[in-house]
């Protein structure tokens, strides 16, 4: 129950931050646009991206949505030794829930199958493969 | 402080402590490359390359996986539990590039112990020393001590295979390249459905429906052993005592062999 209602509270508090902030925070631009042609050019169906919680990856920004029903978030970071270092926390955070978290660059993919969208992992693969080239 | 921002700070604290509680909740297993998938999680295959995590530790893990970096690289045939993307047929161990089958900087070569013919996803770089012949790699290179002192704990791997149903790949001994030394098994009956009979050269019948054709001399040496029979196809061979591989003289390096407790 009380996780509900935090859960709840959380989505409200990101809605609304999102909502003013727009993409000021996040660590959009060129970038994310050339991982989303990626992805659709892989045939994978990608929703829009918003602004997430960068804190949670010590990133300089964020913006989470799905990938053919799996949530991905992708964050910037000031250098490449940033971003991987980010792999290790980013990847013990998503606990028992099967997903990944990549550094290219700069930036770093989270990915994690919260709904068991992808029980065999072929789009986890897709999205990995398409942001890593 | 403006309300928004109260807001965003108790979200920050919520979004902690839940992933904490998530990640206590549920034990993390780390992988990289492609890998069965634990029975109780559905079975099949996990088709994700990249390092990535489950709630379900990998089965015999002893014998079927190799730590990289901290996660669990899986050296099995993959076909035995419903790969259906690309496949390479090997016969007997072989070297695998973990490296280079990952695709990371962190060189590390292990071995794959699996006896016969049997299937991996990757083909192996050209400068590993398998030779493609009759449609299968086989090693022609030097077996390090590393390879030896891991054997104990690595060998076992085909009784995880035994009771597996599945078409392993139609390799004919025939074909081994000269020089090629190593076990010849006969392949369990459902796995060589509508693969034609070998034929017996020279008189080499070998245990129970493994028949080998062994070329004329300059030096064979046939070791029989229940239930495994070694085969040397070729010249220039030292055989090991019990189930020990070849030992050609050491012709090159490798960078780095593992060395295993």
């Amino acid at each position: 129950m009380i996780r509900t209602t935090a859960t709840i509270v959380i989505a409200a508090a990101l809605a609304a931050a999102c909502s003013k902030d727009g993409g000021a925070a996040a660590g959009g631009g060129t970038g994310d646009d050339a991982v989303v042609a990626a992805w659709k050019k892989a045939g994978l169906e990608v929703s829009a991206l918003t602004d997430a919680d960068a804190k949670a990856y010590s990133a300089e920004g964020c913006r989470s949505g799905t990938v053919s029903g799996v949530d991905v978030v992708l964050c910037k970071y000031d250098t490449g030794e940033d971003a991987k270092a980010a792999e290790d926390p980013a990847l013990t955070s998503l606990g028992g829930v099967t997903g990944a978290a990549i550094a290219k660059g700069a930036r770093l993919l989270v990915v994690a199958d919260r709904r068991k969208a992808d029980p065999t992992g072929r789009t986890i693969d897709a999205i990995t493969k398409a942001f890593r080239k | 402080m403006p309300k928004r921002t109260h807001i965003l700070a108790l979200a920050t604290v919520l979004v902690a402590g839940l992933a904490g509680s998530a990640a206590a909740d549920k034990k993390q297993f780390r992988y990289v490359g492609i890998h069965p998938i634990a029975k109780a999680h559905g079975g099949g295959f996990c088709h994700i390359e990249a390092p990535h995590v489950h709630a379900y530790a990998a089965a015999d893990v002893k014998v079927q996986y190799r730590d990289h970096d901290g996660f669990q690289y899986f050296v099995g045939d993959p076909v035995a539990y419903g790969w259906d993307g690309p496949k390479h047929a090997y016969y007997g161990h072989h070297p695998v590039p973990v490296h280079v089958v990952v695709g990371d900087d962190h060189e590390d070569t292990e071995f794959c112990y699996l006896d016969g013919a049997h299937y991996h996803a990757w083909a192996p770089p050209a400068d590993l020393k398998l030779v493609l012949k009759g449609d299968a790699y086989w090693y022609m290179g030097d077996f390090p001590k590393a390879y030896v002192e891991a054997k104990p704990v690595y060998d076992p791997i085909d009784v995880v295979y035994k009771p597996i149903v599945y078409e392993r790949p139609a390799v004919v001994v025939d074909v081994a390249p000269p020089g090629w030394y190593g076990l010849v098994v006969a392949a369990p009956a459902a796995s060589v459905r509508g693969r034609p009979a070998a034929h017996v050269h020279g008189g080499a019948v070998i245990e129970a429906g493994v028949h080998v054709h062994v070329p004329p001399p300059p030096t064979v040496r046939v070791e029989v052993g229940l239930p495994s029979v070694h085969v040397g196809i070729g010249g220039g061979v030292i055989v090991e005592g019990g189930h020990g591989h070849h030992h050609h003289k050491h012709k090159h390096k490798h960078k780095k062999w593992k060395r295993r407790r």
